[in-house]
């Protein structure tokens, strides 16, 4: 942990009033009264607790959990339209290990506007709601100037048919999920589409912070079309099966906005599947649950031609959800742990590297296939759905695989050169990696205040234990996990 | 195919815009939708099916007194009831409701069998608990809860049923109450919670929920 980033009084003072600032500001431009809220607000008209656990988006309450399993049909028809926007400070611990720490940490320690979305949601029949978020991005693409440019693109996106038979013999909610990113249909926390800090910085403010922190994942990615049908048992069972294929003809709305050479293409239909067990007790609930996905995805999204250019993602998870709900407290423990199998294209695995072993022999072959292992823990305390905290750990291992070595000894000298003009192919990548060994782990803490139901302040610290396989000069140059310890300061408005 | 994937989506669109289901619908706005649709679609998500809530945040309705949730539904619709609980989820779901949506949701809850709810708590309490709801306390003026609510604390046409209901629950209310002008529609509660301690309510509100049990 990085002592120095929270000593020094020159860096965080100006962080803090410029924060505080800010907070008067929106507290004072906010209109009082207003009644304009978020869409699902407006639909059911409740406050946004009721369906977030403690009032921190996204995670869902059990009644949260019903609302979106029903198809988000409860309530009635309104204007189906909010947006939300963040704007956020992030500090890396050490930028001077760098070659180029203009372009390595180009927006660090620097307030920004870092993304805004435009939600349309609700519901449209008794059995047909949504949810679709599109997400302008500022700094999507730099021109040859430096200059950024902002890029809108869809972001989640879940259309749902659902129905429900409730009796006294049975409770059976069942339905379809038109959606563009597997899991996000899923109504628990722990799935691989949430389990994630909210919001996170982009990469040009921060390379390290949590978002880029290892996730439990699935291979295929976002962007991409699938239907999936689901059953909620009793309360208890939980079921889904779905397929994805690539988003192209009419189902290019799944990844509107991705240019076509970003697009993910898949071959064929990709199975997706979840079961989950849950129970709720008292002020309790729990969920224990599996899920999976098999995918095949082109090398080269513009050449779909040759089966052989298939990268082949096996992704196995298990997850676990505990909340305990019960005014003003809201406790929550999540545990995800994933198995991911890589195997790539025949052309790109079993290939030859540079670098060669302190001996002078020429190191292994990359390989032609990866097995890593993810796994992901948070416990979250919010008081009054107002003042919240949470400590999350992450640990990704996996094998060892050449292919990631972005520093190693040369053939001719045996040693490492830092100067990556005189001494390709090794380069001083700040994220490079000197072992093969793709091992990170570390620590995420964070603290939040929502002071409005709209509005959420907060702060990240996320400390590395080890970064791409190793805790010291992790690079090859001298650069240590700690070196990316990362503060992350936001201000968060939904509306 | 741009205008295809339009023509499909106005079509999609008003096809869906015509199609209700009422049998199983939950949509608020409707006044066709039958109470005990909205009562099983909507109301059961946090109160139970049978008006029995899983989780203490909310209260069992089973058996509840027929004129008091219709009350309640009025003055939730109203927001001349704004406890947190009451605004912050009961505003927006009442806000609808049709006058025959509001007494069928009432009739279909005040038929369900009362809620049994496990005995928690210690003897001692349940003593304490039992002494104020029969007796009051007479030292402070407190009277006696079994006066307005029953013997059984079953309710009547204005006070409601209290034996069955979470602790949890009736701490929180009686706490509105007392600190609160929250819930002004109820103006004798002010008064009554007002000597109360946070022990004798803790005492009576666990004696409540182990009422039906005893």
């Amino acid at each position: 942990m990085d002592r120095t980033l929270f000593s020094s009084d020159r860096v965080m003072a100006p962080v803090l009033s410029a924060l505080l600032g800010l907070t008067v500001l929106l507290l004072a431009l906010w209109p009082v009264g207003a009644q304009a809220i978020p869409a699902f607000n407006r639909q059911t008209g409740q406050n946004c607790v009721a369906c977030h656990a403690g009032g921190q988006f996204p995670e869902l309450t059990p009644y949260g959990r019903l609302f979106k399993l029903t198809g988000y049909t409860i309530g009635e028809r309104t204007v189906p339209i909010s947006a939300m926007a963040v704007a956020s400070l992030s500090r890396v611990a050490n930028t001077s290990k760098s070659d180029d720490p203009g372009a390595d940490f180009q927006k660090n320690n620097k307030p920004i506007f870092a993304t805004a979305s435009l939600l349309l949601g609700g519901k449209v029949t008794d059995n047909i709601g949504a949810f679709a978020q599109v997400t302008y991005d500022p700094y999507a693409t730099q021109a040859a100037d430096g200059s950024f440019h902002g890029h809108t693109a869809a972001d989640n996106i879940d259309i749902r048919y659902a129905d429900r038979f409730i009796g006294e013999q049975r409770d059976l909610i069942f339905g379809f999920s038109a959606n563009n990113n597997p899991s996000v249909s899923d109504p628990w926390n722990t799935a691989a589409a949430w389990m994630q800090y909210v919001p996170v910085p982009g990469p040009t403010s921060s390379r390290f912070i949590d978002g880029n922190a290892p996730y439990p994942g699935f291979g295929a990615g976002g962007n991409i079309a699938g239907l999936t049908g689901y059953a909620f048992w009793n309360k208890t069972i939980y079921a889904e099966l779905g397929g994805y294929v690539t988003s192209k003809g009419p189902l290019r709305i799944f990844s509107a906005g991705v240019a076509n050479a970003n697009n993910t293409k898949l071959s064929g239909v990709n199975p997706y599947w979840r079961l989950a067990y849950n129970r709720e007790w008292g002020a309790h609930s729990l969920m224990v649950g599996t899920s999976g996905m098999v995918a095949r995805v082109y090398d080269d999204p513009l050449d779909t031609s040759n089966p052989a250019s298939l990268h082949r993602f096996t992704d196995l998870a298990v997850d676990a959800q505990y909340q305990y709900l019960l005014d003003p407290h809201s406790v929550t423990a999540q545990l995800v742990v994933t198995s991911n199998r890589h195997r790539l294209p025949a052309a790109l695995g079993n290939q030859p590297v540079a670098f060669v072993d302190a001996n002078g022999n020429a190191l292994a072959n990359t390989n032609a296939a990866n097995t890593n292992h993810v796994a992901r823990a948070k416990l979250t305390y919010v008081y009054r759905a107002r003042y919240g905290g949470s400590v999350g750990l992450f640990s990704l291992t996996g094998t060892h695989d050449t292919a990631y070595l972005t520093a190693g000894l040369e053939p001719g000298s045996l040693t490492i050169n830092p100067d990556p003009e005189s001494s390709a192919p090794s380069v001083r990548a700040v994220d490079g990696n000197r072992t093969g060994n793709p091992a990170t782990n570390g620590v995420t803490l964070e603290a939040f205040w929502t002071p409005l139901q709209y509005l959420r302040i907060g702060a990240q610290y996320t400390a590395y234990g080890r970064f791409n396989g190793a805790s010291k000069n992790y690079d090859g140059f001298g650069r240590n996990a700690s070196d990316n310890n990362t503060l992350f300061i936001y201000t968060w408005l939904a509306y | 195919m741009k205008y295809a994937t339009l023509g499909l989506l106005a079509a999609a669109g008003m096809f869906a815009a015509g199609c209700t289901n009422l049998e199983r619908s939950r949509d608020l706005a409707n006044p066709k939708v039958s109470a005990t649709t909205l009562a099983q679609q909507v109301c059961s998500n946090c109160h139970g099916l049978t008006g029995v809530a899983t989780s203490p945040n909310f209260p069992n309705l089973a058996a509840q007194s027929e004129p008091y949730i219709v009350a309640q539904l009025g003055v939730f619709k109203s927001h001349d009831r704004h406890d947190p609980e009451g605004f912050e989820y009961m505003w927006g779901l009442s806000r609808s409701l049709t006058e025959q949506q509001i007494n069928g949701l009432a009739a279909y809850f005040a038929a369900q069998p009362p809620a049994r709810q496990e005995i928690e708590g210690d003897r001692a309490r349940l003593a304490a608990g039992k002494a104020i709801f029969e007796s009051g306390v007479a030292a402070k003026g407190v009277p006696a809860c079994a006066s307005c609510h029953g013997a059984q604390g079953q309710g009547n046409a204005t006070e409601p049923r209290l034996a069955g209901q979470h602790v949890d629950y009736l701490v929180k209310q009686l706490i509105v109450f007392q600190r609160t002008d929250e819930r002004s529609e109820d103006t004798i509660m002010k008064v009554v919670a007002h000597e109360l301690t946070r022990d004798n309510i803790e005492d009576v509100a666990t004696y409540l929920q182990a009422m039906p049990g005893l």
